[in-house]
Formats: C-alpha cells, structure tokens, sequence
C-alpha cells in the first residue's frame, strides 16, 4: 500500500470513528426525548426553625394522587396513559438538605388492599405519625390503604438513610363526586428531616398499577407512581 | 480439478505421532519449560500480593462464610496460573521462535499429534477437574449446614423495590435496616411479593433468590461488627438499582438494645 | 418473471407484511376488544412475517405441494438460485448458498452495529455514579436490546455467513442440502429484526434478554415484541440447523470421508444441530407459555395462580447454557480450522479435536442448573451440576493443547486472522479459569449476578468467540467478496480492540468482585474508579470497531483484488476461483487427501497446496 493510499485510509478511518460517535450522542439524546423526563417540583424554603438536632430549613411539598392521569402533568388529555393512577404536579422532586420538610398529599383515590400491610405503618416521620384529615395516626389498615409515599434506598453508602414511609388511606366509595370530576381527597400530611444532601428515589407501594402483582404500569414507570427525590442545596 | 490431494505423498488419515522423519527439538522444550516454571513463580506471586495492589478488591470479608470464599478464590487463581501459563509460555515462545516475516512457500514439521501428550492432556486435566469437584463439594457442605450456636431466624421479604426484615422470636418486629448481632449464626427465609428478586449481602457472601410463592433459605454468621449493604442482584424491573438496604452487624449488647427500641416502635403500632 | 426488478423482492415483502400485521392486529383487537391489546401485538408481529414471507415469493413452492402440481423443472430451479443475477439477488428470495452467506454476512455487522451502539450507551450511563444519561427504564431496555441482539448475531455470525458460503465448497457440495429453506431461514431472520426495534417504542422491557418471569409477566407490551422476536428467531435456527447438519451428512464429495471432514464443518454442524434443533425450541416453549399467560391470562410462570418462576428458569436455561458453548464451538472449529494454515503444520490431534467438540456438545445440555445455584430450586443437584460443569473443562481444555501443539515449531505467519486466532488464545483461557470460579457453588454464592459475571462471558463470547469471527472474517473475506480488506487497518483493528478488550473488562471483573451487581443503572461511589475505566476503554473499543466498518467498506468497494487462494490453503474452497461460480465445481471434486496435510518431506516453492493434481 502507497503512503498516500494509507493516508487516505487513515483518514477515512477516523472520519467514520467520528461519525459513529456522533450517532452515538444522537442516539441517546433521541432516547432522552422519548423517556420523557418529568419536570422536577422544588419545595419552597420558608425560614427556619430551631429543633433539639439544631437549625433547619422549612420547606414544603404539595402533591396529590389521582386515580387517572387527567389532572397531573400529562395534561388535561392524560398523555399516553390517561387511565394510569398518578401522583402530580410531577414526580420528580427536590428538597433542600438539613431541612424540615412538610408534605401535604390530598389522595383522590379509592383503597386497593396492600401486597404486603408493613407500608401501612407511618415510618421515618417526626414523631412516627401522619396527619390524616387532621388527624394523628401512626398506622392505616392494609385494605384501606390507596397508594403510599415511600422513600428509599442510598445509592452510595454514607448517604443518610430517609427511610420515609406513609399511607394514603383511601377515599371511600360512597364520597360524592365533586365539579372537577374527583370525589373530596383525603388529606394526609406529615413531616421528616433531611441531612445532608444525596440522591433518593421514592414509590408507592400500594399495588395499584397493573398486570402481575399490580406493580406493572404506571406502577413501574417515572412520572405515574414513583419518580426521584433529589436533597440539595440551593 | 477431479484430484486435489497431493496424492501418494500424503497417507488419507491424520495419523498421531512424529512418524515422517521429525527430528526431535528438546532444546526448545526444555528452554520453553524454564520460562514457565519463570512465569509461573512471578504469577503467582503476582497473585498474592493483587489485594495490596487494587485496594478494596474484594468487599469486606465480615462472616466465616465470607472467609471460605475468600480462601477458594485466591487458592483456585493459584491453581489457575501454571494452567494459563503452560498455554501462554507455548503459544508466545512459539510465535517469538517460529514466527515468518512473509509467505515462503515453506511448511513447519509433519506432526499431526502426539497420543502420549494428548493422553497426558486429558488426564491431568481430569485430575485436577477431580480436585476442583472434591474440594468445591466439601466446601458446599459446609455452608450449607447451619453454623453452630443458638439460631437467630430473620424473614426476608422482597417487594419492588425494597427489602424488609422480620424477626419472627421479637414479636414480628419488622424493619427496612437489617440489623444481626455479631458471631451468631443467622437463618435468612427469603421470599418475595412479585418478581424475582436475590438477596445478596456481598460483606457475608451469602445470596438466595426471593422467589414468588417460595421460602428459600441460607445461613450466613457474621463474624466482623461494621456497617454493610445488602443488594438485589436479580434484575426485578425499574428500580433493581436501587433495591439495597443497609446491613449493621452489632455487637451483642448494641443488638440487644437496638432490637429493644424498635419493639417499642412496633409495639406503638409505627414503623 | 422474478428477473423483473420488482417482481418478489423485499419492495413487495416489506408493504405485504405491514398490511397483513395491521390487518391482523386490528381484526384481533376488534374481536377480543381493549382486553386483547397484548394479543393484538403478539398476533399483529406473527402476521407481519407471514405476510413478509408470502410478499418475498416464500411460499410458492410449498404451495406448489399442497395443491400437487408439477415440480418445478431445472430451469426454474436454476432462475430460483440466479435471481437475474446483479445486487438485486441480495434483496429476493434468493437460493444460491453463496447470496445467503453474504445476506447472512451483512445482517450479521448490522445486529453487531446497532447491539455495540446500545454497549455505547450502557457504557456512558455507567461512566459516573448517578444515572445521568438514561432514566432507569430506557436503561433497562437499552441493556436487554444490547444482550438479545448480541446472543442473536454471535449464534449466528459463523454459522450464517460462513456456515453457508463456505461449508458447501468445503465438502465439495454444489449447494445446500436444502436450497429453499437456506432463503427461508435468512428472510426469517430478517423479520425479526423489525419485530424487535419496536419494543423501545411499546414501552420497552425491564428483563433483559433473559426475560425472567414472571417480570415478563408484568412488563409493558415492548415484552410481546421481545417474545414474537424470539420465536421468529428460534424458527431461523431450527430451519438454518437442519440444513446445515443435512448437508453435512449426505451433500460430501466422493472421498470426503468422516476423518477427512475439515474441523471447521465438524463445529458447524454440530454447533447448528444442537442449537437449532435441540435447544433453542425450549427458549421458544418459554416464550410460548410466557405469550399464554400475557395474552389469555394463564398462570405458568405466576405463583398466586399455580405457576412458578422455577419453570422459567428451567425452560431458559436449559436453552441459556447449552447455547453460550454452541456460539463458542464455531469458533473453535475457526481458530483449529485456521491455525494449520497459518502455522504451515497439520492440525494437532486432529480426531481428539473432533472427539472432545463432540465432548463439550454433549456435555454442554448437561450443565444448565449451575446458573440456577443461588435461586434455591435444587440444592440437592448443586453437587452433581457442579460435576458436570467441570468435567466440560477437559473437553474445552483440549482445543488449547489442539492450539499449542499446532504452532509447536510451525512456520507462523502473523497475518490479520492469525493475529485474531492468537488473541483467542488469551482471552479464552482468561473466560474460561474465570469460568471455575462460577462453576463452584460456594464462590457462586457471592459471584453470581454480579459483573463478574458479565466480565466472565465477555470474555468468553466477545474475548474468545467474536474474535473467532474476525478471524474468520479476515480469512474468507477474499473468497466471498473477491477483495481483500486493506491489512494496515486491519492491524489497528485488532491492536486497539485487543488491548481496549482487556482494559474493559478487566475493571469488570474488579467491580464485580468489589460486589457491584450486573444490569444496574446506577452505582455506589465505591465502584466509580472500575466503571469509569471500564466505560473508557468500551469506547475505544467502539472505535476500534468502526475502523474495522470503514476497513469493510472501502475494501469491499475499492479494495485490492484477492488471488483464489491468497492463504495457501488446502481446503477445497480455496482452490476454486474467485469469485465462485454458480455450481462452484465444474465436475464434482474427488477427495484424496486430508486437508492439513501441510510439512510435506520437502518443501516446494509455490506452497504445498499449489502443486499439480495428480
Ligand atoms: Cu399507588
Ligand atoms: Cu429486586
């Protein structure tokens, strides 16, 4: 083979190890578009206060739980899926770290009996309790139970645990259906404290998805019933 | 084209042995057996010293089970490096001694086998087959029988995607921390909710698959207080990369007192 | 009639199978209403390769059959196997063993391009802790596409290209043992490639290409696509593996006796009777059982309704295990096959070569339990599977007694092939005393789904049975293309993927051992050191793989033409021309000799395989 022969082969090499690198970023930017991403909620900061672990940060989250996906971020036409269940304004959530963060969930939807009634025991709040309708209660019965809130997992040891759990006990079915179409939520709030900052991810474990074991679906898919819960700064 | 063969020159069957007039080359074998026995010293040495070398190589070795794995894989890359070196010491000494710039139209030596080698071969390679079977069933044995003293049994429930653990003697206590009291032996019954799920403490080496509608069982005693994780390492769907949960071997006082309050807890009917 | 461009070719294939999918799925949806919607996927697939099938000209002769008219006469056998000759006949139901080995050839590179790209991206998710790149549900399908397109075109990049082009020319063969069902078993490949890249856009699957139920159960309808593809693709090895394993046995030469049988036509027809014929259809009864309970809502796999997930395991796996030897024994019948070329000896141990291929086939259905150690099924059989897990050592160990005895003072000529032949004999030996460690159910017990796991069976599979391949495919290229590929890129090709081969998966075997699990989509900050090397290195090796594709592209268009027999060989294929005639053999060829007959008492200038017929 000739010098210039072999140039031009070289170059015609690295030309395609270019073009294959930039298939490669498209591709995974086309895949990123069609994952679709949800949108990320941030808790607001409204002062602080003093707690025996020191000062802290207050924010608060409010989210609801749908039994279909019309009122959440999918839009009023619900997207893809509009008979999913879905938790909304979005999934994707973010708290700041050393905080005392009060969540407010209003749950329009009816009970589905818990696989496994661990989750319906209020874990990892301040004071081992959730309001419901105003109420304190440390625990809601597994048949009574619509989706729970639960935080878990650490990606990298040394992240603090936040091992939050909480039901959401469902609406009953005799409520009247109200003008938006949903019948008066019940209301559950409780509070827990974040250290310092890390990456978490947060499910219901309630099965009210669908196909085996009721954890298919909106169950197993960002953006219906689980979604990531990133604790930060600023 | 009716006849490609050479012909008369060459017997119809592949026949064994140096039979067409090779002159023997010990030199070279004999050369090509120091480089190995070479080879195979700095291997192996190579070998013992690889933890020094990849700090954090293998997890934290926390449980007697965890120790016998530890053992076996060191002793079986021992045993492993002659083996691997016998072929690469051939291999390279033959490409570095024999090796042609360009087609000569020249041929190497007729030799078309060696029935004693290839004997040879295969049994030793049986024998040591034999060893790895022998040894590997004594060591199965061994973990699979429960390790003495008084058994603490923790239920193990997988459900995407997390992990709970049930003291069944403490009154149901369950938790999403598994916390074990230290040189204890442990019985885990694994099963799960949904899917396929496996149980893996890697610091104990101890895993089981939590399979649907099953109760599986494994025996783990942990020898070494510390904090540790366990995992899931069958892919169960969404979150599988998350699906871990923090393990804390106590000694047997702080278990005592840990597994005291969370009884409160649960008494009070919280998590 | 179908030397007409347009008549029976993939342009009228493509909208007949996408009308009678829609058809199909439509009518069924419309009868069993929104309930049937998995069904309508399923059935809508099925109809797409039928209609595929009938639009490409597929089933005119079994018509022919059923409906007892005459036979066709020579000639239309002749146009069957010509298809108007030009590129066209790379596009139709084409017979000639010669078309389908290139079709076979070229769809091969493209699974490998689209499944290495999806390597890509696993590679930049896992490049830093945090799932930056991918949410974990496109990682989750992104990893099954990448495992199932990788399994597909390593069982078949041997067989398919070369187990067609070459294997009929080596045993003196004018063709196949069955021309039609060659095309049929290509066409019925091809259509499941379609089937499969749809099932990013109906959701994906969270199971990878193992599938697991009841996961699988519960997986979004991207799972029917993955179930339909694997039936399509387990039909295209069983018809390819008949073939194959037919022609074997009664399409040899005169005198092409059993012990005369070059190595490389004892590993691929073992390899393809085994695979197609005996265990694939157990991956396809899975996928049957897994299709009923998705579908008509039974319980095989589903434990709250009788099933079990043992079941699976057991159906998978009795396929899984057996198959990952039978996409290694094609390559080393390529590595023996290529090795008394390039050493200038005979093949060392020629009949135990063939005994112990036979050892490791046989063995090899034995062994399936010992990746079902840990699920707690049998802890009675861990014993007895880790016997048999260990006795196919002997066998395996055998091919690199084969292998050093066989270069044992040779005269070695470092071609690109041989280069690949030789970096064989690294890796395999690294995958397969990595394989000990899995087979001792204790160590399993810790190793088992983790990357030390996936490192092992890279290297074995990428390490040792693709580089089979491109051995392969650097040593026929010249016979079935009738270029050679430019040997400067082809030695950069194989330095930069050797060497980013060993940096990959090296620092996968570290994190593995360190307790990272397989398939996750984001780590601890313990494993970031190996992964970032690792995800490093998996790009070089990309790029090492795109320098091979422009190797193959402008060599193929462009490059020097090759001589029939540029590698001296013996084998028949290499003494017919180039580029091989429609019968390949003028008169059929009459087998005198063994064809490693190489080291004659004395050597002749034009290299033993050029001298004069008798
Ligand atoms: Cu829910
Ligand atoms: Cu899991």
């Amino acid at each position: 083979m000739t010098a210039p022969q072999s140039g031009r082969h070289l170059l015609g090499a690295l030309g395609t190890v270019v073009v294959g690198a930039v298939v490669v970023v498209g591709v995974s930017g086309l895949l990123r578009v069609l994952a679709a991403v949800p949108p990320t909620l941030r808790a607001r900061p409204v002062g602080v206060v003093q707690t025996a672990v020191g000062p802290l940060t207050r924010a608060s989250l409010t989210l609801s739980t749908y039994p279909d996906s019309l009122a959440g971020e999918h839009g009023s036409g619900g997207g893809a899926h509009p008979g999913w269940v879905s938790y909304g304004p979005t999934t994707n959530l973010w708290v700041p770290a050393h905080a005392l963060v009060t969540v407010t969930i209003r749950n329009y939807d009816g009970a589905t009996t818990l696989t496994d009634p661990f989750y319906g025991r209020v874990q990892g709040t301040v004071g081992g309790v959730e309001w419901v309708n105003g109420r304190a209660t440390r625990g809601v019965p597994a048949a009574q139970v619509a989706h729970t809130f639960t935080i878990h997992m650490f990606p990298t040891p040394g992240q603090p645990l936040l091992d939050v759990s909480v039901p959401l006990p469902g609406v009953p079915a005799s409520t009247p259906v109200g003008a938006d179409g949903y019948p008066a939520p019940t209301v559950v709030t409780f509070q827990f404290r974040t250290g310092a900052s890390g990456r978490y991810i947060w499910q219901c474990e309630d099965p009210c998805g669908t196909r085996v074991g009721g954890f298919g679906g909106p169950m197993s898919t960002q953006g219906y019933m689980t979604g990531t819960l990133v604790v930060g700064h600023g | 084209m009716a006849d490609l063969g050479p012909g008369a020159a060459a017997p119809g069957n592949p026949r064994g042995g140096a039979g067409r007039g090779v002159r023997p080359e010990p030199r070279h074998i004999r050369r090509v057996l120091v480089i190995w026995a070479i080879a195979t010293v700095l291997g192996i040495a190579l070998v013992l010293n690889l933890h020094r070398l990849l700090p954090g190589l293998l997890p934290p070795m926390a449980s007697s089970e965890a120790q016998g794995v530890d053992f076996t894989l060191g002793f079986f890359t021992v045993l492993a490096v002659p083996v691997a070196m016998l072929v690469w010491v051939f291999a390279a000494y033959s490409i570095a001694t024999w090796r042609v710039r360009r087609f000569e139209g020249l041929d190497g030596p007729p030799i078309s086998g060696s029935p004693v080698l290839q004997t040879t071969w295969i049994l030793s390679s049986a024998l040591l087959c034999l060893f790895l079977v022998v040894y590997g069933l004594a060591l199965l044995t061994n973990v699979s029988a429960a390790p003495p003293g008084r058994l603490l049994t923790v239920d193990v429930t997988g459900q995407q995607w997390q992990w709970n653990f049930k003291y069944p003697s403490r009154g149901g206590v369950t938790t999403t921390t598994l916390a074990l009291p230290v040189n204890r032996p442990i019985l885990f019954r694994v099963t799960s909710l949904d899917v396929d799920h496996s149980f893996w403490i890697p610091a104990l080496a101890i895993k089981i698959d939590a399979i649907p509608g099953e109760v599986t069982t494994v025996y783990a005693m942990p020898t070494r207080e510390g904090t540790y994780t366990a995992r899931c390492a069958e892919l169960c769907g969404l979150y599988h990369s998350y699906m871990q949960s923090r393990v804390r071997v106590l000694s047997a006082g702080g278990f005592s007192s840990w597994i005291g309050a969370q009884e409160r807890v649960w008494g009070r009917g919280g998590g | 009639m179908a030397s007409r461009w347009w008549s029976q070719s993939v342009l009228t294939g493509v909208p007949m199978g996408v009308v009678t999918a829609l058809v199909a799925a439509l009518l069924t949806r419309a009868i069993g209403g929104p309930s049937a919607s998995d069904a309508a996927i399923c059935i809508g697939f099925v109809g797409w390769a039928f209609g595929f099938l009938g639009g490409m000209g597929a089933f005119r002769y079994p018509r022919t059959l059923l409906l007892a008219r005459p036979d066709p006469t020579a000639e239309e056998e002749h146009q069957l196997a010509v298809q108007g000759g030009g590129p066209w006949r790379y596009f139709r139901f084409t017979t000639d063993h010669k078309v389908v080995g290139i079709q076979y050839l070229v769809l091969g590179l493209v699974l490998f391009a689209v499944g290495g790209l999806a390597a890509m991206l696993i590679r930049l998710e896992l490049l830093r802790p945090g799932a930056a790149a991918f949410p974990p549900a496109t990682y989750n399908t992104i990893v099954g596409l990448h495992g199932i397109i990788m399994i597909a075109g390593t069982i078949i990049m041997i067989t398919g290209p070369f187990g067609n082009f070459v294997v009929p020319i080596m045993i003196g063969a004018r063709d196949m043992a069955f021309p039609r069902l060659n095309a049929l078993s290509f066409w019925l490949l091809f259509t499941a490639v379609p089937v499969l890249l749809c099932a990013p856009f109906l959701g994906g699957f969270p199971t990878g290409w193992t599938s697991y139920a009841p996961l699988a159960d519960q997986a979004p309808p991207g799972m029917d696509a993955f179930l339909v593809t694997i039936l399509l693709f387990g039909g295209s090895v069983a018809v390819a593996g008949a073939n194959i394993v037919t022609t074997a046995i009664t399409m040899r030469a005169p005198g092409m006796t059993w012990t005369r049988l070059p190595i490389f036509v004892w590993g691929a027809a073992m390899t393809a009777s085994t695979l197609g014929l005996m265990v694939f259809p157990a991956f396809m009864a899975a996928m049957v059982l897994l299709g009923l309970d998705r579908t008509l809502g039974t319980s095989f796999y589903v434990a709250s309704g009788g099933g079990s997930a043992w079941l699976y395991d057991n159906l998978f796996w009795l396929m899984g295990h057996p198959e990952v030897y039978v996409i290694a024994i094609p390559a080393f019948a390529v590595i023996m096959e290529l090795l008394p070329v390039f050493s200038r000896k005979p093949l060392f141990g020629y009949r135990t070569a063939v005994a112990s291929t036979t050892a490791i086939v046989g063995l090899s259905v034995l062994v399936w339990a010992h990746h079902m150690f840990v699920t707690g099924w049998a802890p009675q059989l861990n014993g007895p599977f880790m016997l048999t897990t260990e006795m196919i050592s002997i066998p395996t160990g055998v091919v690199f007694l084969v292998a050093v005895g066989t270069l044992w003072r040779g005269r070695i000529w470092l071609t690109v092939p041989m280069l690949f032949v030789l970096s064989f004999l690294w890796n395999f030996v690294i995958g397969g005393m990595t394989g000990l460690y899995l087979a001792d159910v204790p160590t399993d017990y810790q190793l088992h789904g983790s990357l030390f796991v996936t490192a092992h069976f890279h290297y074995t599979l990428m390490g040792g049975a693709l580089m089979g391949f491109f051995a392969a495919f650097y040593y026929w290229f010249p016979k079935m293309t009738g270029r050679m590929l430019n040997e400067t890129l082809g030695r950069i090709h194989f330095w930069v993927t050797q060497v980013a081969f060993n940096v990959t998966f090296l620092a996968m075997f570290y994190v593995g051992l360190q307790g990272m699990p397989r398939r996750v989509a984001d780590y601890s900050a313990q494993f970031a050191a190996g992964n970032f090397v690792a995800s490093i290195g998996a790009f070089v090796l990309g790029a090492a793989m795109l320098v091979f594709a422009y190797n193959i592209v402008s060599s193929w268009l462009r490059g020097q033409r090759a001589p029939s027999n540029p590698w001296h060989a013996k084998t028949l294929e290499w003494q017919v021309p180039t580029p091989v005639p429609l019968e390949n053999f003028e008169e059929t060829p009459v087998i005198t000799s063994w064809p490693y007959d190489y080291g004659a008492p004395e050597p002749t200038p034009e290299g033993a395989a050029e001298r004069a017929p008798a």
